[in-house]
């Protein structure tokens, strides 16, 4: 058995070419737009489909308040999913590089729990925002058709709600949860090794 | 401190450390980059609360550490180590094979043996993976075990 082997000897054998910084700063300059492209499209899509419903609202001038009331709520929601959504990003990106290792993974697994209770909280939110802005908006036009088609309409847009509560939902949330549960886990045996007590 | 400066002091460190943590000279490479990224990033608000190495290595170990996100399902670790040691004999460098003994321990312990290679203090190391001081001698001795353990079977 020898236990002389001079690993530091071997470590230092490891030889790389320093590249240009040239290399790096494009790099940085890639990651700012890259960075600044995304809260740009998020956000102009927000003003988009806001302002878009608005000119509804201008140029169909709905009468009831049901009406009116359903737009707001659908702007609201638009409106809380940007919001939020805007507020995840950084999550991400943000954590300090420059804590130590343990401190770091303390913040880490507090973003990541704050992470899936914004995205399951926010897309329950969303999704009631939405149907019941829906809903109410419909009221207007529904009445103004025969029972039949105004039954045809709720129904063709309730089942969509339905479909999107009882399938995409649950769907969209077990996926995000399979993600940040795999990480978290990974986390976890992460904190293991670090931890004193052994 | 000028970003250049420090950039041409501690490139190679860094990148050996994260050599120790991928074994893989491409992806070493980039981590390297997006360490010093985030250390230009980050050099304004430098506050001289721990030298500039100890800061750069932090940062550099985070990155490392952060690769969990990125990497696929089965973790290196859960690999068979002992297995590992006997497929490899032959002609392999003795370098590589350390770096690739390394690149197969638990995540904490690649960066603790990387940073004791590359000479840091027990205190420094202490002072990056927020573990301390004892714990660092200990896990090194062990680590060191391992490592040795892995050699002499490789050269019989």
């Amino acid at each position: 058995m020898n236990n002389n082997i001079d690993l530091k000897g071997l470590w230092n054998k490891q030889e790389a070419d320093i590249p240009d910084t040239k290399e790096l700063f494009e790099k940085i300059n890639a990651y700012k737009k890259r960075s600044f492209g995304k809260i740009i499209f998020t956000n102009t899509l927000l003003i988009l489909t806001s302002a878009f419903i608005i000119f509804i609202w201008y140029y169909y001038q709905p009468e009831m308040i049901s009406s009116k009331l359903g737009i707001v709520l659908i702007i609201l929601a638009m409106a809380i999913f940007v919001f939020v959504l805007n507020q995840t990003l950084p999550l991400l990106t943000k954590v300090d590089f420059d804590l130590d290792i343990r401190e770091s993974l303390i913040q880490l697994f507090r973003y990541r729990e704050k992470q899936i209770f914004l995205q399951t909280t926010m897309l329950n939110i969303y999704f009631i925002l939405l149907s019941a802005g829906i809903c109410l908006y419909m009221f207007e036009y529904a009445l103004k058709m025969t029972f039949l088609l105004a039954a045809i309409s709720y129904f063709t847009t309730l089942m969509w709600i339905a479909f999107n509560w009882f399938y995409l939902r649950p769907r969209q949330i077990k996926k995000q949860r399979a993600k940040t549960d795999e990480l978290i886990i990974k986390l976890e045996m992460l904190n293991r090794q670090i931890s004193e007590n052994e | 401190m000028i970003f250049e400066d420090i950039y041409k002091a501690y490139w190679l460190k860094i990148f050996r450390l994260c050599m120790g943590y991928m074994n893989d000279r491409d992806s070493a490479k980039d981590l390297a980059q997006e360490t010093f990224i985030t250390v230009w990033q980050k050099l304004p608000d430098f506050r001289n609360e721990s030298s500039i190495g100890t800061w750069v290595f932090r940062i550099a170990s985070n990155h490392c550490l952060r690769q969990i996100e990125k990497q696929n399902r089965m973790p290196k670790t859960q690999l068979p180590a002992e297995i590992e040691d006997v497929i490899h004999h032959g002609n392999e460098d003795k370098m590589e094979f350390l770096y690739k003994c390394i690149s197969e321990l638990p995540e904490s312990e690649r960066i603790i043996i990387s940073l004791e290679l590359e000479d840091l203090k027990q205190a420094e190391i202490a002072d990056i993976t927020g573990i301390s001081e004892s714990n660092v001698r200990v896990k090194i001795h062990r680590i060191k075990e391992k490592l040795t353990k892995k050699f002499n079977n490789y050269e019989q």
